[in-house]
């Protein structure tokens, strides 16, 4: 802000009570660092498991009428594909009819021609079902490695042209390592949301990309308010500390903080409840995910991004001291 | 900062309601039966695959083909023109010169009810490409593929149009025939050949990539550039074969790198149910929003619409300079982070406004005051998120976009074009959704509250959060 605005409610003496969260580093990190490791220890444990596209492999979804075994499915399917497959039958969500899912690796991906062939024949061998297809989803395994990494650069890419951005903006209060610490903040977030969709069970699809991004912007938003604060109240107490304008900053932001927050969470747990409600719950993995990611959100940039920094900060001191 | 008196709260007011008006329901007047759309509405929202139920696909040439720019770009004219003789008006077809890929996408059309989806793209990546050949020469390898030999007479290039028709064999029955017209090269290509084999033991045959469709022997020469193909055709195969000799070779055979289809209804159940969330969700944030900052919050509402039929109107493409785009599941989570950045935007100058209240300004001073201190962090938080919504838009944008162009030549040089247009529309949602919200939730609801704050009833500085004084 600039120097001009001399009559700005911050630049009153504060009355309010200021927490100190500088003081109780220990335990805001010793909680966060304790999350971290749980939850990587559980990602270890469970084990991603990826959609197809992005391990690549076949998944075909027909529908049919009647009774049908899918032992003999899978054998005919075998036949004419050559590598192991899978068969399950199941009930569609939309229309309550019976479904058969197909699903294989294979290195190459089943292309179109043959795909078709497999339609044909299943549909030959199994006529009296009715065998129709309705979904299908063929990924070859490269193309859905590439997607991966390259959501994985972009977000990289990403990273870094915010951390040069705050580091631009934030110049006066020390940018470099505030950008650093935001974005340490925004991979806890990420993990978070990571974790609880993997913990859920749930695939690793492009719903998992979307609440990746979401985050990704969510996060730094919410990190950069608070620094925003931390500027301004440095314009106005040019003598005090950084531990203390971080102190201060975070108090002023936390009743914006909670109640943004109460809003993004609340809508998000609306979509969870109406979607559990109304049975279409692929959209589960979109929303579930982004809840816990939200609450992390919150938590890091309130804490974890202004403790790491104030740590950061100290350390630099110490250096230049010694 | 200029005079902003109480009528400026109703001409925002008003402005907001024409342009969410418009942007919602859009603009058709009609010409006799012909209705022309003049601004899209919410019924024209072009749906992605992933909420409506399509097709996507991703063709390479097969095998270790490496093909030129002029021929993809050939290729992708051809394919867009099968996609129409298929009847598939709504598509889209991109290609990607460094990785070789055409991407193609098409959702169901509205009443489809027996498409078959396999057989469509199938078709869609033969070459096709139609040779006459002298004599029935053929290889066999070992797999058992067929390819032939003989030299060529003609080719598709050599053919000015195709058609199909019925007509009488020698035994008198009526069948099913596809007629060509060639163009003066082919006639004269043909007349020379069918001369030189006038009369003699070796036929003509007839190709569609590997199939031999007919070998015809030729009694004489044939000079008129007309062609008859019969062979086992029946009303469906004739069409099919000279539509696809009017739409061209592909210069290579391509197979599909990735193939999804996703049923219609499927999409169409989960659409609703986010639609009702939504509305529920807009409920709560509107009421949470009014209860906790009043008049502050009242305008909050009003220009959270605002900026939700902005994002509307990004999509149905209302802005004229902006092509529109697609609606994904990833596009709603785009609306949903932007729309939280509105109610954290004005959430941070309501919190401002009450401080400023409370350090003992006058309401005039304190609005101002708190428009301009919550301004910098505001703009901080949305410009890190344009930042992001353009990556994402350059990284997973159709190759021919403006912030792929930049992005793909540079840091996603070794990446092809990927078929994720969902995390393009999360991009093209978000962007839009925090410009909007600089309009909307910045811009008109600082004149707004400025302006509500004129009206005597309205001075009370508890309905801005102030104490009771």
């Amino acid at each position: 802000m600039s120097k001009n605005n001399k009559k700005t409610a911050a630049q009153k003496k504060p009355d309010i009570k200021v927490y100190n969260f500088c003081s109780k580093k220990k335990m805001i990190l010793g909680i966060f660092i304790g999350i971290v490791i749980a939850l990587i220890v559980g990602i270890l444990v469970r084990g991603v498991n990826f959609a197809i596209e992005f391990k690549g492999g076949t998944m075909l979804t027909y529908n049919y009428s009647g009774d049908i075994n899918t032992n003999d499915v899978q054998s005919a399917v075998k036949n004419i594909v050559n590598v192991p497959v899978t068969v399950r039958s199941g009930e569609a969500l939309d229309t309550g009819g019976k479904q058969l899912t197909v699903s294989f690796t294979s290195e190459e991906g089943l292309n179109a021609d043959r795909q078709h062939e497999l339609t044909e024949a299943l549909q030959q061998q199994f006529s009296s079902n009715a065998i129709e297809l309705s979904d299908s989803n063929d990924v070859s395994p490269s193309s859905g490695r590439e997607f991966l990494l390259k959501c994985l650069i972009a977000i990289v890419f990403a990273a870094i042209v915010i951390i040069i951005y705050i580091a631009i903006r934030f110049r006066k209060i020390g940018g470099w390592s505030a950008g650093l610490c935001a974005v340490f903040a925004l991979c806890t977030d990420l993990l978070v949301a990571l974790a609880s969709s993997i913990l859920f069970g749930f695939e690793f699809n492009s719903n998992i990309v979307a609440v990746i991004l979401t985050i990704l912007g969510y996060s730094i938003n919410n990190t950069i308010v608070i620094y925003d604060r931390i500027r301004e109240n440095r314009a106005l107490y040019p003598k005090a500390s950084l531990n203390e304008l971080i102190n201060l900053g975070c108090t002023q932001s936390l009743t914006r903080s909670i109640r943004t927050s109460v809003t993004t969470i609340g809508t998000m747990l609306i979509v969870t409840i109406v979607v559990m409600i109304s049975g279409y719950n692929s959209l589960l993995s979109f929303s579930v995910p982004l809840v816990f990611g939200l609450i992390s959100g919150t938590y890091s940039s309130l804490f974890v991004a202004p403790v790491t920094w104030s740590r950061l900060k100290a350390r630099e001191a110490k250096k230049k001291a010694a | 900062m200029k005079k902003i008196g109480k009528s400026t709260f109703f001409i925002v007011v008003v402005l907001i309601a024409l342009f969410a008006a418009s942007a919602v329901i859009g603009l058709d007047y009609y010409f006799g039966d012909n209705a022309t759309t003049v601004i899209k509405g919410v019924d024209d929202i072009r749906l992605g695959i992933d909420i409506k139920g399509g097709v996507d696909v991703t063709f390479a040439p097969s095998g270790d083909f490496d093909a030129t720019d002029s021929q993809l770009d050939a290729a992708t004219e051809t394919m867009k023109t099968r996609l129409s003789s298929l009847g598939i008006n709504d598509n889209e077809v991109y290609s990607d010169a460094k990785s070789d890929r055409i991407i193609v996408r098409f959702p169901w059309q509205a009443g489809e009810s027996d498409f078959d989806p396999e057989a469509a793209v199938k078709e869609l990546g033969e070459m096709a490409e139609l040779t006459f050949r002298k004599g029935t020469d053929s290889d066999t390898d070992e797999e058992g593929n067929v390819t032939p030999t003989g030299e060529i007479v003609l080719n598709g290039t050599d053919i000015a149009e195709a058609g199909y028709g019925q007509q009488p064999n020698d035994y008198g029955d009526y069948q099913w025939v596809v007629s060509l017209k060639l163009n003066p090269s082919g006639k004269e290509k043909f007349a020379t050949a069918t001369g030189e084999l006038a009369g003699s033991s070796t036929p003509i045959s007839i190709w569609m990539d590997n199939n031999m469709i007919s070998a015809p022997s030729v009694n004489s020469a044939i000079t008129d550039g007309n062609a008859i193909i019969t062979g086992n055709f029946d009303a469906e195969s004739s069409k099919k074969l000279a539509d696809q000799i009017n739409s061209g070779a592909l210069p290579f055979k391509m197979e599909t790198k990735s193939f999804k289809t996703i049923s219609p209804t499927m999409g169409e159940g989960s659409l609703d149910a986010i639609l009702l969330a939504a509305a529920i969700a807009f409920a709560f944030i509107a009421l949470y929003m009014i209860v906790l900052y009043r008049v502050p919050g009242f305008v909050a509402v009003i220009a959270l619409c605002g900026q939700i039929a902005g994002s509307i109107a990004a999509i149905t493409g209302w802005f004229g300079f902006m092509p529109g785009s697609t609606l994904t599941i990833p596009g709603i989570a785009g609306i949903i982070l932007s729309v939280g950045m509105g109610v954290d935007a004005n959430i941070i100058t309501g919190e401002c406004i009450k401080e400023e209240l409370r350090s003992g300004k006058n309401l005039d001073s304190a609005i101002r005051v708190a428009y301009k201190r919550a301004f910098s962090a505001i703009l901080d938080g949305n410009v890190t998120n344009v930042i992001i919504a353009i990556i994402l838009m350059g990284a997973f944008g159709v190759p021919s976009s403006f912030f792929s162009k930049i992005l793909n030549s540079t840091i996603f040089r070794m990446f092809g074009a990927t078929t994720e247009g969902v995390v393009y529309s999360f991009g093209f949602t978000l962007l839009a959704g925090v410009v909007c919200n600089f309009i909307f939730g910045v811009f008109f609801a600082r004149l707004m509250v400025t302006a509500l704050s004129k009206f005597k009833g309205l001075q009370n500085r508890k309905l801005y959060g102030g104490d009771v004084k």
